[in-house]
């Protein structure tokens, strides 16, 4: 028996609509950690500054994606509140590491992490 | 113990992705982005047509078809932003990959998160991006191909990344398909205590609800729910009381629920989020600021300028 819910009836007014099964919740935690480690990839692979934060902001969203489809199969809102501070802490990541790639930037002129090598402890 | 899908398939699957995704990151011999894109989506399709018949055979659910397109536009449009040489295309792309995750949301019945992560990741956090690509750009330098720097063309070790990564992607695909069958949901039953509690501190959406449907007089009070949470009731504005069964569109919304669950089970939260973000705004300021370098002389000139000023009786000199 198939059973696909049309987009209008999600839409709807009602919270959860209805339970989801282990096998849906399987395709929704795939993707996440397929762009978890998409992120992680970037993350190691490149070498600009700015992609590096954006990959970890990458990794953030996966996160996302896992919390908010444990919340709609376990029909509980802690997940989504969960995001709502995932949101924050991005933010707030996202200014601070943005000050200090401009901070090093004006330091070095290069947006390269190799620009900085001599900071290993 | 059981994985929902063969492991051999499994891995197989995820051995191709990996090499698609090897192909496409930058490196200095050659970039197949095209060919790597097809070769890792090939892997991924393998995996989700599994995943759809193991899901099928156990419990008859399928995904809501939109689920296929929003996840290959969000996976896609993230190995863009990995592989893509220019910083700018990359951060343009992962707006996309955010737009398609904000639709997995929708699908996942998260309304509200779906519109807070459009407005504050793409609205915000991907625009103060965009300033800093253009503002921390280089200028062009001649003879490097098409203009681009050199740490933008060429990627880090991305066999050994892609290979460490994609282990990690092994394991947690592995536990994540043995364990999801030892997960058991809650029950509609709960869920539906779960939404009469929220329901309880909403009188005044229940009266609107009611009056809306013509089940109610307007100046009739709701007081309260019965135990089963099926029916209002209802002191009349003669004095008497009634129950009214409530009709579907009471049923609270996915923002509802969710304010209920962060303005009341976890108030505190927010103050912690306050604070960070406060202290994110002053690093910030304080990072980015530039330091002045005004030398001693110039220094002791604007004193004696500013001491003749108060002088003359207050007439600033030029």
């Amino acid at each position: 028996m198939l059973e696909v819910l049309a987009p209008t009836q999600l839409l709807a007014q009602s919270a959860f609509p209805q339970a989801m099964g282990e096998g849906v919740l399987a395709h929704y935690l795939f993707v996440s950690v397929a762009m978890f480690t998409l992120g992680l990839v970037g993350f190691l692979t490149r070498r600009n500054l700015i992609i590096m934060f954006l990959c970890t902001e990458m990794m953030f969203q996966a996160a996302g994606i896992a919390l908010i489809a444990f919340s709609r199969f376990h029909l509980n809102y802690d997940g989504q509140t969960f995001v709502i501070f995932v949101l924050t802490v991005a933010a707030a990541e996202a200014a601070l590491a943005l000050a200090l790639v401009v901070f090093l930037f004006r330091k070095r002129d290069s947006l390269s992490a190799e620009a900085w090598t001599e900071l290993k402890g | 113990m059981d994985m929902i899908v063969h492991p051999v398939l499994l891995f197989v699957a995820l051995a191709i992705c990996g090499a698609g995704v090897a192909l496409s990151v930058p490196r200095r011999r050659f970039q197949a982005s095209l060919v790597g894109g097809i070769i890792a989506a090939t892997g991924v399709g393998i995996l989700i047509v599994a995943l759809g018949a193991a899901s099928l055979a156990g419990e008859g659910l399928l995904p809501n078809p939109a689920f296929h397109v929003l996840a290959i536009i969000a996976l896609g449009s993230c190995l863009q932003v990995i592989t893509h040489r220019r910083p700018v295309y990359a951060a343009l792309y992962f707006i996309l990959s955010i737009l398609a995750t904000a639709g997995l949301y929708i699908l996942l019945a998260a309304e509200f998160m779906a519109f807070a992560l459009v407005i504050i990741y793409a609205g915000a956090i991907l625009i103060t991006y965009l300033f800093v690509i253009m503002l921390a750009s280089q200028s062009q330098v001649e003879g490097q191909e098409e203009g681009l720097a050199e740490y933008d063309a060429i990627g880090r070790g991305p066999i050994t990344a892609t290979i460490a990564s994609f282990a990690l992607l092994a394991t947690l695909t592995a536990m994540l398909f043995t364990g999801v069958n030892q997960v058991s949901p809650q029950t509609e039953a709960e869920a539906a205590r779960a939404q009469v509690a929220v329901l309880e501190r909403l009188p005044g959406k229940i009266e609107k609800e009611l009056v809306r449907a013509d089940l109610i007089e307007r100046g009739d009070r709701v007081t309260g729910l019965t135990d089963d949470g099926g029916s209002a009731v209802v002191a009349t504005a003669g004095g008497g009381t009634r129950r009214v069964a409530l009709p579907d569109s009471v049923a609270p919304t996915n923002t509802e629920g969710l304010a209920f669950n962060l303005l009341g089970d976890y108030p505190g939260t927010i103050e912690i989020a306050g604070v960070i973000l406060l202290m994110a705004m002053l690093g910030a300021v304080v990072l980015a600021r530039k330091f002045a370098q005004i030398d001693e002389e110039a220094k002791a000139a604007a004193a004696a300028a500013l001491a003749d000023g108060d002088a003359d009786g207050g007439q600033p000199h030029a």
